[in-house]
């Protein structure tokens, strides 16, 4: 019995060694993971060196100086104005709606026919391409609703951005709300409290790190975005604002980061290529870092529904 | 006497200190900060008021004082319906029964008393040294032992914060009345159902909102004047997309974004693929904290940045070394490669999942077959999940034809391109051409047909992208094994 399973160990040691076929396959793996740490570096990296002529000059600088066709003088502070403020359009919009739209979708609707519609309809929007929201803006936002956006404004575009968000926030908040165990509803219904009171004081706190998470994710992919901007309007050269009111500023041209990035790439002088990395170096630490925040609180959701 | 007469009732804690529990730390010295600013508004309110009506005899402490004795009671008093606000506030005297009103309304005239001379002390003294006095009182207040503020220890009483169902005393058990909804919340839970359900039906209104504009102003295109059929398949003086010289030949976009679908797929799947099965198969636990987060932050890099690497690096790379006579700038082949770095993430999340819905029991039989582990990844664990595996890359087909910053930026034919089958040159696709539409959008709105193009190329992008995730969908719901 004994010498049987000491053989058996033996062969099949043998057979692991000689599992080439195994290695290379998980030397491919390797390699696939290799290439995408590879791609996520080199653009990095690209951004950065490209960037340095400008950043190691003038780096407070550019991001507070204004378009300008004067490369040593251009900068990104209006980008970054029009970043800011789109973001925070976006997300007074879209959370609310959507965080609403997906309670009313997992807590009241139950299984009808419509809200069956409704569940059909979030997934696709999330699937529509960017630009056509951007359509959707231009022809809304923009042409219908002009008398109060302003046109082609930072308010359009802010608008059209919390369209392309809010299915992903619905989502997200759907998946953060099913995930609270329903034993914490019934104690809630155990001691009396009505339908709205249980959402407010046991579900929405349980399920907030996981909303929190899908809305910061989101807000980082609206602030990447430059195709519904585009469309919608956004300004791809260079333009004054002078001295406007806030409001009558909220209502005028209105430029981004990424479509900053974009303007310049466009370029067809060589100098610029710095620029568009100075723009690129810009928005991806703020992305990166909307991103590392998102990770950590899902981190310590983690940990906390583990104990 | 006993609190409650009844076993159905809820018992007060005989011994409250030991047995309630109680918020943080840190919330109770907000709530003790924001208490006693409060009390200053108060106190500024007193002093308007004895400032401007005059001939108040009493100083303006003992208004005050009186104010602020009625506040602490009603704050201590303030519910006696169940409700699952943790912050509802009573009071235990020492011998663990519930305070009367009398011990109340004791223990609210010294708090007051005490509370009062900070704010008055502000306002003599207008200091805001005194601002951080009073946010050190507040927290040290609040740290006591569950509320055994000074004036508790005077008086006698113990603040608690009861859970749910307030205890009443009242000597009678509680019956199904103590638990029925009043008016006032059954009508905030109306109101808050309605509210939601209006939200609800903002998703469903921007979705109707595309479809009717993307249509209606295609329709728009297609019956116009200059519109004919045939403009659609490049009969015209040459084959290629101009929108502004009346050229719209759509196969030659649709050869552009089979090309870079394609390329792009060539670069995600496998990669993607990849990556999937080593995070659910191989990578450690440790390893996987590590990779999952830098693939996440892979998915959110913006795609202009992604058009930038490729033009400033991927074009000239590919032009200097491997391909002699390729533009070194802009290219459909490095548009390709571009928008397969962005799928990358999505099919390796999404095939992840796939594979890791795979009960483990299977993977367990076949190692007490004995079977090496890229057996078990390749003939059991794969093809269990290929529905799933199949559908992410389907999502990621959609994807890639909706990319279109990359395109935009690295593909050139900002102006319109001719119909060409060679990914080397530069071309268009079907979003790249919204982009060179819509960029110009500010010369060509209102100028007739050129800027109506955009809406049909958008529904043409709507309807791909739709069928491809309702494909992926069904693919899904038929062919799901349920474990």
């Amino acid at each position: 019995m004994v010498a049987v399973t000491t053989e058996l160990r033996e062969q099949l040691r043998v057979r692991r060694s000689a599992d080439t076929g195994g290695q290379v396959f998980r030397g491919l793996l390797t390699l696939a993971l290799l290439i995408s740490f590879a791609a996520l570096v080199a653009v990095i990296l690209t951004a950065l060196t490209r960037s340095w002529p400008i950043l190691s000059e003038r780096a407070i600088d550019f991001l507070t100086s204004s378009s300008s066709q004067d490369p040593t003088k251009a900068g990104v502070f209006q980008g970054v104005q029009g970043s800011v403020l789109l973001a925070v359009i976006t997300g007074a919009v879209a959370f609310p709606v959507g965080i609403g739209g997906a309670i009313y979708l997992e807590e009241y609707a139950g299984d009808t026919l419509f809200s069956r519609f409704l569940q059909v309809v979030v997934r696709n929007l999330a699937g529509v391409p960017s630009i056509v929201y951007g359509l959707l803006g231009l022809a809304v936002f923009v042409q219908a609703l002009g008398g109060i956006t302003g046109g082609r404004s930072v308010i359009a575009g802010g608008l059209t951005l919390a369209c392309l968000v809010l299915p992903v926030v619905i989502i997200t908040t759907q998946e953060a709300i099913r995930a609270v165990p329903s034993e914490q509803r019934q104690a809630g219904y155990g001691i009396g409290a009505t339908h709205w009171e249980v959402i407010r004081s046991i579900v929405l706190p349980s399920a907030a790190p996981g909303i929190l998470t899908g809305t910061v994710l989101s807000i980082a992919r609206a602030v990447g975005e430059a195709a519904p901007i585009l469309v919608v309007g956004a300004v791809s050269g260079f333009f004054q604002t002078g001295n406007l009111s806030f409001l009558e500023q909220m209502q005028s041209f209105f430029t981004a980061l990424p479509m900053q990035i974009f303007s310049f790439t466009r370029q067809p002088t060589q100098t610029w290529g710095a620029h568009a990395a100075g723009a690129s170096v810009a928005i991806l630490l703020v992305v990166i870092a909307l991103n590392s925040v998102a990770i950590w609180m899902r981190a310590r959701l983690d940990r906390r529904l583990r104990k | 006497m006993s609190l409650i007469d009844s076993e159905v009732g809820v018992r007060p804690p005989t011994d409250p200190v030991a047995s309630m529990a109680r918020p943080t730390l840190g919330r109770r010295g907000v709530g003790a900060v924001t208490e006693i600013f409060l009390y200053c508004l108060i106190t500024i309110a007193v002093a308007i008021v004895e400032f401007y009506v005059g001939g108040f005899e009493p100083s303006n402490w003992w208004i005050g004082f009186a104010i602020y004795a009625l506040w602490t009671l009603s704050t201590a008093r303030r519910s006696t319906t169940p409700s699952l606000s943790v912050t509802q506030l009573g009071f235990v005297g020492d011998d663990g029964l519930p305070a009367g009103i009398v011990r109340s309304l004791g223990r609210s005239a010294i708090r007051a008393g005490v509370l009062y001379a900070l704010p008055l002390l502000l306002f003599n003294r207008n200091q805001l040294l005194w601002i951080g006095l009073f946010v050190g009182a507040g927290l040290l207040i609040r740290s006591m032992p569950l509320g055994r503020a000074p004036w508790d220890l005077i008086a006698g009483t113990t603040m608690v914060e009861t859970y749910g169902v307030e205890t009443k005393v009242t000597g009678r058990a509680l019956s199904i009345d103590d638990f029925k909804v009043d008016g006032v919340r059954k009508a905030q839970n109306q109101r808050a159902r309605r509210m939601l359900q209006a939200t609800g039906w903002g998703a469903i209104v921007v979705s109707l909102l595309i479809v009717w504009v993307v249509f209606s102003e295609a329709y728009q295109f297609i019956s116009a004047d200059e519109f004919e059929w045939g403009l659609l398949n490049g009969e015209g003086k040459r084959k290629g997309w101009f929108p502004r010289s009346g050229l719209f030949d759509i196969p030659t976009l649709l050869v552009g974004t089979l090309w870079v679908t394609g390329i792009g797929m060539l670069v995600a799947g496998p990669v993607g693929l990849g990556v999937a099965i080593y995070l659910s198969e191989y990578a450690k636990p440790r390893v996987q904290r590590i990779v999952k987060p830098v693939i996440e932050t892979l998915a959110s890099v913006p795609s202009v940045v992604i058009g930038m690497f490729i033009i400033l690096v991927i074009n000239p790379g590919l032009a200097d070394y491997v391909f002699d006579d390729m533009n070194n700038k802009f290219s459909i082949l490095g548009a390709g490669i571009g928008v397969g770095i962005l799928t990358i993430p999505l099919v390796a999340s999404i095939s992840e999942d796939a594979l890791r819905a795979v009960p483990y029991e299977l993977r367990q039989a076949a190692y007490g077959l004995g079977s090496r582990k890229i057996t078990v990844a390749l003939r059991v664990v794969f093809p269990a999940a290929l529905s799933g595996i199949s559908a992410a890359f389907i999502v990621g087909i959609s994807r890639a034809i909706g990319e279109t910053m990359v395109v935009a930026i690295a593909a050139g034919g900002s102006g319109g391109t001719l119909f060409g089958l060679n990914p080397l040159d530069p071309g268009q696709t079907i979003t790249g051409a919204m982009v060179s539409v819509g960029v110009g959008t500010d010369q060509v709105a209102g100028s007739g047909i050129a800027f109506q193009s955009l809406y049909f190329l958008g529904a043409l992008l709507f309807i791909l992208t739709l069928l491809l995730n309702v494909v992926s969908d069904a693919i899904v719901r038929r062919f799901r094994q349920a474990y």
